[in-house]
């Protein structure tokens, strides 16, 4: 007879911390094009504030829409990791999505430090992701 | 439930302290060129007051330069990395080699043990940057 719980993992194979930064980096590239647009277009007002927006609906849409209904923000996707609590296994939602990078701030505001516990922590998790209860893990992990 | 590590957490810092290195190594070569400063403090361009990490980026860039005096008077948490850098590399080359076998998980006694000492490194870095802006 097979083992009834034989195919639950007991070892998680969190994200680890570059691959986290990759995922983060790879979020940044289309906001810093709109950014930089943004800022090329300055003498039409206009467009440089559309761009400005456009900048701040791709944060919306992807860090907090995608990231918190799929668990996949555009890095993520791109490396094949998803944002998943860490009591359900399942994504968060776009508020606490927000809520968690909101959160990112006392990972900043302590000289960016907050941001290096990936690389030490048994979880993998940043502070925010303490705090808001979350954990980065490959897309294709059963939890 | 068990994490699964190819390098262990010193190996894992280590590789951040050696690109944090190599950045310090080229930043001022950068910065003569735009001005920058580096990165500010959050906790200290809001409050005033600084955060225990306060210093890191100054020490590694003087430490890269071989200004240890200088390093030693603006972050001492910069030596105590600089020296598990040091330490631990070779056992990260030899790991990256597959000389050695994957690193096995810590005790709870050995993670506990470890979690009160960076505490308390940590409480006195934060008591030595208080010093060091006239707090205390």
């Amino acid at each position: 007879m097979a083992e009834p719980y034989a195919a639950v993992p007991t070892v998680i194979p969190y994200a680890n911390w570059g691959q986290r930064v990759g995922a983060y980096l790879i979020d940044w590239i289309p906001q810093f094009v709109l950014i930089v647009l943004a800022v090329v277009t300055i003498r039409v007002p206009i467009l440089a504030v559309l761009f400005w927006l456009a900048s701040i609906g791709w944060i919306i849409y992807n860090r907090f829409y995608k990231a918190g209904t799929t668990g996949q923000s555009l890095g993520k996707k791109a490396l094949n990791l998803k944002l998943v609590s860490e009591q359900t296994g399942q994504p968060i939602g776009a508020l606490m999505a927000f809520v968690r990078d909101i959160c990112h701030f006392v990972d900043g505001v302590i000289c960016y430090v907050g941001f290096l516990f990936p690389l030490w922590d048994a979880k993998r998790q940043t502070i925010a992701d303490k705090i808001v209860g979350t954990v980065v893990i490959p897309a294709d992990t059963g939890y | 439930m068990v994490i699964r590590r190819v390098y262990s957490v010193p190996e894992h810092i280590t590789m951040a302290g050696l690109c944090a290195g190599a950045i310090g190594a080229v930043s001022p070569v950068i910065t003569a060129h735009t001005g920058a400063v580096g990165l500010p403090c959050p906790l200290r361009t809001l409050t005033g007051v600084p955060c225990p990490f306060c210093g890191l980026t100054t020490a590694t860039v003087a430490l890269t330069h071989g200004q240890w005096a200088a390093a030693a008077s603006t972050s001492p948490l910069a030596y105590l990395v600089a020296a598990l850098v040091v330490a631990t590399t070779p056992v990260l080359l030899a790991r990256a080699a597959g000389l050695t076998k994957p690193p096995r998980p810590w005790s709870a006694y050995a993670r506990r043990r470890t979690r009160y000492t960076a505490c308390i490194v940590v409480a006195m870095s934060w008591a030595f940057q208080l010093h060091r802006f006239g707090f205390v």
